[in-house]
């Protein structure tokens, strides 16, 4: 038992406890000796920066729209791949391998998909009569968020599609029968039954869902590197260049105990929405 | 159903296959083609001359002689840097699996303080992202000289994994019947024996998702290889990859090489066990 409450506590609690101990001292690595306590200045100093509330308002664009695309394009995969069909494994298999493919190497096709001048994609837009000019994907601030979702998008849609598929399963199909019996459409099952029924996990994955992009590093730093400029930075970049580039730890670990607590925020929603641990109390 | 509605179900879910798959099919073209067919316009869908130049370069040394001076091409390290990801990836599979499996069976078969809210410190600790405690870590890694060691990225990487799959490892054991090992245990066998004989063959299923699961995020991860590691030999794949781009021109054959050959080991583990990975996310995602 002891070893297991050291690991848990080594692995899990410490990380978390050292990074808010950071947030209170200045830290040069440079410097890494002197640590002298400075109480809630580099919160004062996030809360100051522009920068910080640059990155925060794109982090709620950028999880915008990639929760709600990944919501709705996962659900519709999902009620496909749920028909009965010949071969639904292999179409199931194929559209659940982005999630298991390295960030780095998504990172990497999309910048060669959306390049500017020899890219497939404008070429495809171009050709297709949808678009006359080249556009700058990576390098026009609009255009390079708009990729960066799109790349957040593929990646993470198989996530809704494997935990709604997993619900759609459980549906007892008697209910379907009956509604036919009653004589209710295609359209009218779906309103009435599939979505009552999936409402409970669909709020589940997209609270997930947000949490997780809302505090995404690698999908944008890769792709953009936060830019052009600082047009793609979300808080996670916001607190690596403070803590890289700047060489300030301890703003750093503060703007990161900010995304924290956000995140608690968020899970309590979670918490309440799904009902977590209630059966232990019974128990 | 009838067939015309299979025919058009069939259509639709082939062209988001296709789309699905195209980035990764326009990966391996890509990787196939020579130099200047590469930067050809309008782009030829399927290269014209198939070469394999670019795999050549990348598992057996840099083909074209460097310009003096000029030090080695970074390609040169990418057979170092699979190593080092397979070392990584793992090594803190193994560490992880074990704390877990240990750990998830006491949760559920002993009784002490604190018993209950572990398993849901886990799962809280499962959603901090990894740009929280990164540099915490790295400092710490400072201070024990463990910087730039594969040892300090398996600790990094079973701090990223070890949450889920105690999660994980909680759940599944939580299910099994404890009455077969109390049975086992009044007959004389030792608590050891009942863990080895009875115990973990149930669990087999839980220990390959949650191992699938620390293996693709600890081969896919960046940021912990960007900020422990600092010298070319010592880099994981997914770092080093990104030193392509250093240079003055970008050599996309090789970059898109690099890139298949890296999905290449998930690839092969998805295709093997696609179910059980299915299975571990309905534990750890959708409870119940």
């Amino acid at each position: 038992m002891l070893p297991l409450i050291v690991a848990v506590g080594v692995f899990l609690v410490w990380p978390i406890a050292e990074a808010v101990r950071l947030s209170f001292v200045r830290y040069n690595p440079l410097r890494p000796d002197e640590q002298p306590f400075v109480g809630f200045d580099n919160y004062l100093f996030v809360l100051d920066d522009p920068l910080f509330w640059e990155s925060f308002t794109q982090a709620l664009v950028w999880t915008g729209w990639s929760t709600v695309l990944q919501a709705l394009i996962g659900v519709g995969l999902a009620l496909l791949l749920h028909q009965p069909l010949k071969g639904m494994n292999v179409f199931r298999g194929l559209l659940l391998f982005p999630y298991i493919v390295p960030t780095v190497v998504i990172a990497l096709n999309w910048r060669w998909l959306f390049n500017a001048e020899i890219g497939i994609v404008n070429h495809l837009l171009m050709s297709a009569g949808i678009i006359d000019e080249r556009i700058a994907w990576l390098s026009t601030p609009n255009m390079a968020m708009a990729s960066a979702i799109m790349l957040n998008v593929w990646k993470y849609t198989p996530f809704v599609v494997i935990v709604v598929l997993a619900r759609l399963q459980t549906i007892p199909t008697e209910l379907y029968d009956a509604a036919k019996v009653d004589g209710a459409g295609a359209l009218r099952r779906f309103r009435d039954i599939t979505l009552p029924q999936l409402a409970e996990v669909l709020a589940v994955v997209i609270v997930f869902r947000t949490i997780w992009t809302f505090n995404k590093f690698e999908e944008i730093y890769l792709l953009t590197r936060g830019g052009p400029g600082t047009s793609t930075y979300n808080l996670a970049l916001y607190a690596f260049d403070q803590s890289i580039a700047n060489l300030r730890m301890g703003v750093g670990a503060a703007s990161g105990v900010i995304m924290l607590l956000l995140l608690l925020a968020g899970s309590v929603v979670y918490i309440r929405i799904s009902g977590f641990g209630r059966e232990d109390k019974s128990a | 159903m009838r067939p015309w509605a299979a025919a058009i179900l069939y259509a639709v879910l082939g062209a988001i296959t296709f789309v699905v798959c195209f980035p990764l099919l326009w990966a391996i073209s890509t990787s196939l083609k020579p130099k200047e067919e590469i930067f050809r316009w309008p782009p030829t869908l399927w290269p014209e001359n198939v070469t394999f130049e670019a795999y050549r370069e990348l598992l057996f040394g840099s083909s074209v002689a460097s310009a003096p001076g000029a030090g080695v091409a970074p390609s040169a390290y990418f057979l170092t840097w699979f190593g080092n990801s397979i070392i990584v990836s793992v090594g803190s599979t193994l560490i992880s699996i074990t704390i877990a499996t240990l750990a998830a069976y006491s949760l559920t078969r002993f009784r002490f303080w604190g018993q209950r809210s572990v398993p849901y410190i886990a799962i809280l600790g499962y959603m901090v992202p990894s740009v929280i405690f990164v540099f915490p870590m790295f400092l710490t890694m400072v201070s024990l000289d463990l910087t730039d060691t594969l040892f300090s990225l398996i600790l990094g990487y079973v701090c990223i994994t070890l949450p889920f799959c105690l999660w994980l490892m909680w759940a599944f054991f939580r299910g099994v019947p404890i009455e077969i090992e109390e049975a086992a245990l009044v007959d004389g066998a030792s608590r050891l024996q009942v863990f080895r004989q009875i115990v973990l063959p149930v669990a087999l299923p839980g220990i390959i998702a949650a191992s699938i699961f620390s293996l693709i995020v600890s081969w896919n991860d960046y940021l912990f290889g960007r900020v422990f590691m600092n010298s070319m030999e010592n880099l994981p794949l997914t770092v080093g990859v990104m030193h392509f781009f250093d240079g003055t021109h970008v050599d996309w054959a090789l970059m898109m090489a690099s890139s298949v050959l890296m999905t290449l080991p998930m690839a092969i583990l998805f295709g093997f066990m696609q179910r059980h990975l299915v299975a571990g996310f309905g534990a750890g995602a959708v409870k119940g």
